[in-house]
């Protein structure tokens, strides 16, 4: 089977699916993180296959690697404030999370 | 000393009592009294004093030259472009006989008054304020009077103004008193804008601020004034008609002279200066001033005459029968000022004059001689003479100069106020040969002779209740000022500083009268001749006047005085006042008691109908701006402000369920091409291109024969093709009308008829504006591909060989015709037609049509009628 750009689009789309499809039905912030993580890493394979077949230059490549330095750091901070609400609330999950209202 | 030292003089005879103004304004609140009184009656004093020297030096030019005057240019104030070259307002000052007889007037009369109220507002707490606003009065009658031009003057006239409004309601703490202030004050402003008008009329017509200039150039004005379309009069007769609009509102002639008794309400002192001796003068020293204009327009002389007369009447008919010493003589000065303009209005310049100066000194006398009165019975604001009485015995100084002043103003021989009237009966008389008819000087005299009888009844009503029989007060111990109780039992005398000023107005009110001694006797005129060369004189009579006219006016005058002295002395010499009760019952009395109701009226006429369009304007304000803009704004976005908030429930997911619903949206928005296409008509071909996009594929039909010049896909975006008859797909006319623009008119290509708008033909496009109008219409004839012009009811130009026999034109591309105004040329159009295909596969075309006219559309050069299809 030959495997062109389609199917590093589908398989993209596909994980990207997942993550919107978990980031918007769990309620656990950690969960809802991963999907976030999993949703950017379906642009990460977008990037990198349409780099495979625009190789003018290595835009997609050098953006892959700011998605991942930056999901890196989101993780980070992520994670800070799920402790920080796990202070404060007990709980981790988002639909107690309304501060921002209340 | 030199004559520059004399022309300097002029300046600081307006900067002295100016500086006594500041310096009062600003300190005089932390100083002693008596330094505040030295400051301003020092700077009144020095003033007379250079007045005094000047008018010297003045007298001793005259001897040599009759135009003597002396000039003082300061600065260039400012200078006005007009289409005739640049006019200067200047800042200086010119004293000649007129301005300074005045001159001496203002600053004589008012230092007397300054020493007067030194003693009179000695116990006031705004004693400072007071003479703050008395010396910036003194400086601001002195710019009037002695400016060289009308800017000048009216900052002057505008100046007198405010200081009669400040000192009118120098006692504000009373409403009734800040409210006579500010009917001063608005009546004022009503004439004011008239001097404005009539200012702005001479400056454009004549050129010059200058009034040397104005007067010599007056006749320049005799040009007709024109309204639109008709011509009304001479601009000097509007323009003299605009200045009398503001004489009557300055000196209280009919229809603003209400004002003028209810600004009784400032100090006597006040009363005295302002509204008697000088400031109320204006009116008359403006005329005089421009005399040369105003003899120029009978129609405005006769106004003024007879506005005046009737004053006079009116003013003397109300002060019969009021009660309170100032509203008599309030009245009085009213009148007064009537027989001062009825004089101007006759032509006889000097004799006005010479009343404002025998009237400033009789006047002035009367006004502080009922001020020492209301000082001795300590009443405050008015004193009603129903409760004085006997005074004679008490005020033995008062008495006196009050009765030279009261046979003064009657008008008894040998008393300045007969010299003057007599005058001004002359003057009335011998204007009879001035007008066309000569009716009017026949009215003037005996309304003025009517109103002279009136004078002497009152002025000697007013002598005979306050001097004569016993004092009505004198029961009351511990009387106070409210109604129904008389004043203080034990009136007191006056000390010198209110004694003395009386001593000398009321000399003045006797010699001054010597000046202009009667016609009739032939004896020299000392105050005709010296005014013989600023004022004009008036032109030779038009019909034969009798010998005896001097003689009548004397008799007339004398009549007149003898008749209101003898009725006055029978019914009110040692009387009470109760035998007025009868008339004042009768409904004419109580006609002259409202005072002819004239207030009311102005109550009716003016006021209602202005409060009427305030509460209007206000309910406009409440309702319109206030609540539909202002308030119903903000309710508004308080609205939606809500209702956003409800979309916020502070849950993280919910904001995610948004964002992924937008990205579905842009991803659905993705999915397919959005082609667009311009054209731009370049170098006689067009240019196509169409938006690119990513993933874009292009398939093009530049020529609009449906179908693809090229069937494979390529990503040439844009296409330049230059295009023949055969690849038109219709025609459009290019109308133009100047000067509205440019308008494309699309034929059918089916061969519909269109009607051009008539809007776009301009005016008078029919060939019968009486009959049909029916505008041009065009077709396509689809056979032979040429526009079909029906001219129909319009006029139409065109290329010879190009109409056939009924007006029906057939038009190729390029053909340009004429209709009516406008120009219409015929100008093919063309269609590109581009079809995109994307990434996905998708695909969808877009259409557009030219016209092919490299004038259409200014910098884009196309026009692009159409769109998407």
């Amino acid at each position: 089977m030959d495997i062109g750009l389609g199917e590093y689009l589908a398989l993209a789309s596909i994980l990207f699916g997942i993550g919107a499809v978990g980031f918007l039905t769990r309620r656990n912030v950690l969960i809802q993180l991963m999907s976030i993580e999993l949703m950017l890493n379906a642009v990460n394979v977008v990037l990198i296959a349409f780099n495979r077949y625009l190789p003018e230059n290595h835009t997609g490549q050098v953006f892959a690697f700011f998605v991942i330095a930056v999901a890196a750091a989101e993780a980070a901070v992520g994670l800070a404030i799920v402790i920080s609400l796990f202070r404060v609330k007990k709980t981790v999950q988002s639909d107690q999370a309304d501060l921002l209202k209340h | 000393m030199e004559q520059v030292f004399y022309e300097r003089a002029l300046m600081w005879i307006v900067l002295l009592p100016l500086a006594g103004a500041i310096i009062n304004g600003l300190a005089g609140r932390f100083a002693h009294k008596k330094l505040v009184g030295a400051v301003a009656v020092g700077t009144v004093a020095l003033a007379f004093v250079l007045a005094v020297l000047a008018f010297v030096h003045l007298v001793g030019m005259k001897g040599g030259d009759d135009g003597a005057r002396l000039t003082h240019h300061v600065y260039e104030w400012l200078s006005l472009g007009f289409p005739r070259g640049d006019v200067p307002v200047n800042v200086s000052f010119v004293m000649d006989s007129l301005s300074g007889v005045m001159t001496l007037v203002v600053t004589g009369i008012g230092l007397l008054i300054h020493i007067y109220s030194l003693e009179y507002m000695e116990d006031d707490p705004g004693f400072a304020r007071f003479f703050t606003y008395l010396n910036l009065f003194t400086a601001s009658m002195l710019l009037l009077v002695l400016a060289s031009n009308m800017p000048l003057m009216f900052v002057g006239w505008e100046g007198v103004g405010l200081c009669s409004y400040l000192l009118i309601g120098f006692w504000w703490e009373n409403p009734a008193y800040a409210a006579a202030g500010k009917k001063a004050f608005i009546y004022n402003r009503v004439g004011d804008f008239g001097v404005l008008i009539g200012m702005f009329l001479l400056v454009t017509t004549i050129g010059s601020f200058e009034l040397a200039d104005i007067n010599a150039n007056a006749r320049e004005a005799l040009q007709p004034f024109v309204l639109g379309r008709w011509e009304v009069a001479s601009v000097a007769t509007v323009a003299c008609l605009f200045l009398f609009l503001g004489c009557t509102g300055k000196s209280a002639q009919i229809p603003l002279f209400v004002w003028l008794p209810d600004a009784m309400a400032g100090p006597t002192p006040v009363s005295a200066l302002i509204h008697a001796a000088t400031m109320v003068t204006a009116g008359v020293y403006l005329c005089a001033r421009l005399s040369s204009l105003f003899i120029l327009s009978p129609t405005a002389m006769a106004v003024i005459a007879i506005v005046g007369a009737l004053t006079a009447l009116l003013a003397a008919s109300i002060a019969l029968v009021q009660n309170e010493i100032k509203k008599i003589l309030a009245y009085s000065t009213v009148s007064q000022l009537g027989f001062m303009f009825a004089a101007v209005g006759a032509g006889a310049f000097a004799a006005g004059i010479f009343h404002v100066f025998t009237h400033a000194f009789f006047k002035a006398c009367l006004f502080l001689g009922a001020g020492a009165v209301m000082h001795a019975v300590h009443a405050h604001g008015d004193a009603d003479i129903r409760k004085l009485g006997g005074l004679r015995k008490h005020l033995p100084t008062v008495h006196w100069t009050f009765l030279v002043s009261c046979l003064a103003i009657a008008g008894v021989p040998l008393f300045s106020g007969f010299f003057s009237k007599d005058e001004i009966l002359y003057g009335a008389l011998l204007s009879t040969g001035y007008f066309e008819s000569a009716w009017i000087g026949w009215f003037l005299f005996a309304v003025l002779a009517l109103a002279a009888t009136m004078t002497a009844f009152y002025m000697f009503r007013l002598y005979f209740l306050t001097f004569t029989g016993s004092y009505r007060s004198a029961g009351e111990e511990g009387a106070s000022h409210g109604d129904g109780h008389g004043y203080a039992p034990h009136p007191h005398r006056p000390h010198g500083r209110i004694a003395w000023p009386l001593i000398v107005l009321g000399t003045g009110a006797v010699v001054v009268g010597y000046l202009g001694l009667p016609h009739a006797l032939h004896l020299p005129n000392v105050w005709g001749h010296w005014l013989e060369t600023t004022l004009a004189a008036l032109p030779p009579a038009k019909r034969e006047l009798p010998e005896w006219l001097p003689w009548a006016a004397m008799a007339g005058g004398t009549l007149a005085m003898l008749v209101g002295i003898g009725l006055a002395w029978t019914r009110y010499k040692d009387k009470t006042p109760e035998i007025d009760e009868a008339f004042a019952g009768t409904s004419f009395g109580r006609l002259l008691m409202d005072k002819w109701r004239v207030d009311e009226l102005y109550e009716l006429l003016v006021i209602r109908p202005s409060r009427w369009m305030a509460r209007f304007a206000g309910y406009i304000d409440k309702y319109f701006v206030d609540f539909l803009l202002t308030r119903a704004t903000a309710m508004g976005v308080q609205v939606s402000g809500w209702l956003f908030t409800r979309l916020q429930s502070g849950l993280v997911f919910a904001y995610g369920v948004v964002m992924v619903a937008g990205l579905v949206v842009l991803a659905w928005w993705f999915m397919y091409p959005h082609p667009e296409v311009e054209g731009a008509v370049q170098d006689g071909g067009v240019r196509w291109v169409a938006a690119r996009g990513l993933g874009y594929e292009y398939r093009w039909d530049v020529n609009g024969d449906g179908r693809f010049d090229v069937e494979e896909w390529t990503d040439q975006h844009d296409v330049t093709t230059r295009y023949e008859e055969q690849d038109y797909v219709g025609y459009a006319l290019v109308v133009e009308t100047p000067p509205r623009g440019q308008e494309v008119l699309r034929l059918d290509p089916e061969g519909r008829t269109r009607v051009i708008p008539e809007h776009l033909l301009g005016r008078g496009w029919e060939t019968d504006a009486e009959g049909n109008r029916r505008p041009p219409a065009a077709s396509v004839d689809p056979e032979s591909g040429k526009v079909v012009l029906r001219a129909n009811d319009a006029h139409v130009r065109a290329p010879a060989g190009a109409a056939d026999e009924d007006g029906v034109l057939r038009l190729s591309a390029g053909d340009t015709v004429q209709v009516g105004a406008a120009f219409m040329r015929v100008a093919p159009v063309a269609r590109a037609t581009v079809e995109v295909r994307n990434a996905f596969g998708n695909v969808r075309p877009a259409t557009e049509e030219i016209v092919l006219d490299p004038r259409v559309g200014g910098e884009r050069q196309a026009m692009l009628i159409g769109g998407d299809r």
